[in-house]
């Protein structure tokens, strides 16, 4: 379906983004190209619909060579593509037009393209969008609707250009189903991304270095390769990482890409490890498993109440002999979930009862009942009224909770659940229709002290750098403090001090335009702008949101130090476990009320509910759970991360004797 | 936030108006400006005011939607109506400050215009409320495209009008998000001009910079579904003519001769 071979391309004559790149992707594959920014995997997606065409050797798409100018339309109509944004590539303001763009373009018959536009919607689960208008659309929508844009033309290649990477969790989840969906309808798709669980996905793996393939194959064989992977700023999947780990911990078992797949080798390794195993029997060797399952109960390291109990429960079935005793592991009690604030130390921003609506002539309404002097009772009545309300008139609603000094806070939360209006009371940007905020003490209400709580809290937004203006660097970082009105002297001082914390030299940038820098440095001036005004908070709304992971690690590294440094952080992320490794305090909003508010282990330990609202948990708890249900007896009340995970895992593998797994023992 | 941007937008329905050929809509909003020009007196004016109210209640729009989408185009005409009351100097004087003198002639101009204005923009943004953006771009090519021989782009044109409506609402959400960041660094409009001007160009200078990061994406986007200009494009909904497009123009014609019955009379 697919041929490059020997194909190079150059942007400048000079240096080559593409070189000898051979490629075959079969009809019908799901082929999924990792590769860091600037690897030239964008490049090489834009010449299978002949965006691009090759400086060297050839591109062949569905027999048609792309450099065939008479055949253009035919390959852009066999290979449709959706680009990173979701926000620019939709052409039309109704979903219907465009959606039919494409097939207009073609000059399909009109009663066919009304047809193709149905069915299009249809396929990506979006019956009864045609009317809806395009930017009033969730951002997966939106992608899924330039899905459809392209179903529409009735192709036989998907390419996805990065199409996931500027969505929230369950935008991308759609967007994978989506792609799951058609490929099992035998379309064919290139998947240009930097997660790796949509690459788990994928039939076969291309990874691209510098403008070569540098590893390719199915998922199991390519993902593995941790050194190669890490070597390439990429990250593995969270099941070949931890199995490595197990490995350093003396574990024998091979690097697999699926977690069901490591914990299957896990089991077999160490049956002993896994007493409570769905169908396990212990008929065979009843005595034995049961004598060193209730040794292990005693001895194993940091073993809990409940795994005795558990084990127990094995031992007790094996004495009744004969019968093939099941054991389910005991429901283990949890701490209740926090659902109010209860931390210790000063309080920099108090919200107290906040709600929030964007329905200005209802916020007016209600000031007016406030200033008529209306008892606290009646505005109680009136929340419990408003409360009913299901037309989602409140974007934040009745929200209690005070940041601390000092502490890192993070705020996780659907697209929608309020977050970012949350977030915008802190510095006074959005007033609440309710209730009172008090930043140091003063409550935001009065003119003075939402001025002096905007310097005191510095809100970086998302993506920050599409905030940059200014000529230079300099002038950039300094607007902040200009605007203080501070001398030039201490402006120029603070631009230093703000450009080294964020890990720029101001020697080298401070004359540069901020258009001239990469996207990762124009993030960088863009947080050094907000730090300039030395507040003592720092907000930040997914201070990593799209960046490739390398530059992510850096970044939430450089946060993790400021804050240690004694500003207070305020983080909202979708990464939970990003939340979970570096935060004091999660609060987690839904629907725009808190759902919950308490540390990292208090909340991430509550594996139903965070999966009830759709949010998930951190990668090693959600290990530890399956490894439960798999029947091995760790202790949920306990908020697991990689590291002590793995310990556990390996101490119990070692006291349950651990054996070499025959033929699939042995790592590469 | 999506209250950010409401002119005109438009508002999905099935009432007789939505389904006429928007060609018809836009060559008889022409008409009806002009009809709107031609009305002398307050009387004429009243005419108007009934059919466009008939409009609105055949077009089914809810009023609080109208009345959202009409908000800000009140305000250029009342800006408009005042700069009448100054500057006509007509009749007996009502009020006199140093140089500000406001004459009866001026009251009456005022109000004149200002209805005047009222209801040619009401007129007016009941297309647009009523017709899709795209449905409204490509009357606009095809009305334009005699002029087509002599040069005139007109299928480029419709299509820069359809992609500049499509993109209105999203800079208009973009400009909250970026005045918001900047309001958080200290910016505001308020102090010395100095100030003010730097505000205006932190929004301004992120602004045009989203507007050309987007335009070259777009354009990446559009290439990739075969776009290639108007040879050989199909349209989902072909534009058609029906008996309705006539009913409107006559009831256009006979809003003409009331006005012409009314002006005569009066």
């Amino acid at each position: 379906m697919i041929d490059s071979s020997n194909l190079g391309f150059t942007y400048d004559g000079q240096t080559f983004a593409l070189r000898d790149v051979n490629v075959h992707v079969n009809a019908g594959e799901f082929v999924c190209i990792l590769g860091g920014n600037g690897s030239g995997k964008s490049t090489f997606a834009k010449h299978i619909n002949a965006l691009l065409a090759p400086d060297e050797g050839s591109m062949t798409v569905d027999g048609s060579d792309t450099r065939d100018q008479q055949a253009l339309y035919l390959i852009r109509s066999t290979a449709g593509m959706v680009f990173q944004n979701p926000d620019d590539q939709l052409v039309a303001s109704l979903v219907e037009d465009d959606v039919a763009f494409g097939p207009e373009n073609l000059g399909i018959e009109p009663s066919e393209i009304a047809a193709r536009v149905t069915r299009s919607l249809a396929e990506v689960g979006l019956m009864g969008f045609e009317k809806h208008e395009t930017h009033a659309l969730s951002g997966g929508q939106k992608q899924r609707v330039a899905i459809a844009g392209v179903l529409a033309m009735e192709p036989k290649i998907l390419i996805l250009d990065e199409a996931s990477s500027m969505l929230d969790p369950r935008g991308r989840k759609g967007l994978i189903r989506v792609c799951r969906e058609l490929h099992e309808t035998g379309l064919t798709i290139v998947m240009i991304t930097h997660f790796m669980e949509e690459a788990a996905e994928a039939d076969r793996v291309i990874v691209l270095e510098e403008g070569h393939v540098a590893l390719e194959g199915t998922p199991g064989e390519v993902l593995v390769r941790t050194d190669v992977l890490a070597r390439l700023n990429l990250e593995v999947p969270f099941a070949c990482d931890f199995s490595v780990q197990l490995q350093d911990l003396g574990v024998d078992v091979v690097p697999c890409v699926h977690e069901s797949a490591l914990i299957e080798q896990l089991r077999k390794a160490a049956p002993a490890a896994f007493p409570c195993a769905d169908g396990y029997t212990v008929a065979d060797s009843a005595t034995d498993d049961g004598g060193v399952l209730a040794a292990n109960g005693v001895e194993a390291a940091g073993v809990d109440g409940d795994a005795r109990t558990a084990d127990g429960a094995v031992a007790e079935h094996a004495e009744r002999e004969g019968t093939p005793a099941v054991c389910t592991v005991a429901p283990q009690k949890l701490p209740p979930l926090p659902r109010t604030s209860v931390a210790s130390g000063t309080p920099l921003i108090e919200f107290d009862h906040v709600s929030y609506t964007y329905d200005a002539a209802m916020a007016k309404r209600q000031q007016k009942a406030l200033k008529r002097g209306k008892a606290v009772t009646d505005v109680q009545a009136e929340r419990a009224k408003w409360g009913n309300d299901p037309d989602e008139l409140w974007a934040v609603r009745d929200v209690s909770f005070a940041v601390m000094e000092g502490e890192f806070l993070g705020i996780a939360g659907h697209t929608g659940s309020g977050k970012s209006t949350l977030i915008q009371h802190m510095n006074a940007l959005v007033r609440p229709t309710m209730g009172r905020v008090l930043v140091d003490g003063k409550d935001i209400a009065d003119k003075a002290a939402a001025a002096q709580a905007r310097s005191l809290v510095g809100v970086v937004f998302q993506y920050p750098e599409h905030q940059l203006f200014a000529a230079t660097v300099f002038d950039d970082v300094a607007f902040g403090p200009r605007n203080m009105g501070l001398s030039e002297d201490e402006v120029r001082a603070r631009v230093e001090e703000s450009l080294s914390q964020v890990g720029l030299s101001f020697d080298d940038v401070q004359e540069k335009s901020p258009f001239e820098l990469s996207g990762g440095q124009q993030r960088r001036v863009a947080f050094a702008g907000v730090l300039a005004m030395r507040p003592r908070v720092l907000v930040l709304d997914e201070p990593a949101a799209g960046l490739d992971p390398a530059a992510r690690r850096d970044f939430l590294g450089m946060i993790s130090d400021l804050h240690k440094q004694g500003l207070t952080v305020v983080m909202v992320s979708h990464s939970m476990d990003d939340l979970a490794r570096l935060t004091d305090r999660v609060l987690i909003m839904k629907e725009g009320e808190m759902f919950c508010v308490g540390t990292p282990a208090e909340v991430f330990i509550h594996a139903d509910e965070l999966n009830a609202i759709g949010l998930g948990q951190p990668c090693p708890q959600r290990m530890a759970r399956k490894l439960r249900d798999a029947g091995m007896p760790l202790d949920m009340s306990v908020l697991y991360d990689e590291a002590s995970l793995a310990h556990e895992v390996a101490a119990r593998m070692a006291a349950a004797g651990s054996a070499p797994a025959g033929g699939e023992g042995g790592a590469r | 936030m999506n209250g950010a941007f409401s002119f005109g937008s438009y508002c999905p329905g099935d009432s007789p108006l939505h389904r006429m050929d928007p060609r018809a809509k836009l060559l008889l909003g022409c008409a009806f400006i002009a009809a709107v020009l031609c009305a002398q007196g307050f009387a004429a004016l009243g005419v108007v005011a009934v059919f466009v109210l008939a409009f609105y209640v055949i077009s089914r729009v809810p009023p609080s939607k109208a009345a959202k989408s009409l908000a800000p185009l009140l305000f250029i005409s009342l800006f408009a109506s005042l700069l009448n009351l100054f500057v006509v100097q007509d009749g007996a004087t009502l009020v006199q400050l140093g140089f500000i003198r406001i004459s009866e002639g001026g009251v009456r101009q005022c109000l004149f215009i200002g209805a005047r204005l009222v209801l040619m923009m009401m007129g007016m943004s009941l297309i647009t409320m009523t017709t899709m953006t795209l449905d409204l771009t490509e009357a606009f090519e095809r009305l334009l495209s005699p002029f087509s021989r002599i040069g005139l782009p007109a299928h480029e044109l419709g299509m820069i009008m359809g992609i500049a409506l499509r993109f209105m609402p999203q800079f208009a959400t973009e400009l909250v998000t970026i005045r918001r960041a900047q309001i958080s660094r200290g910016a505001s409009a308020a102090g010395s001009p100095a100030k003010s001007v730097r505000m205006l160009v932190s929004l301004l200078v992120p602004l045009f910079a989203s507007a050309f990061r987007h335009a070259e994406t777009l354009s990446a986007a559009m290439d990739a579904r075969c776009y290639h200009g108007k040879v050989g494009r199909t349209r989902m909904h072909p534009l058609r003519f029906a008996p309705r497009d006539g009913v409107a123009a006559v009831v256009i014609a006979l809003l003409f001769v009331c006005i012409f019955a009314v002006n005569a009379l009066v």
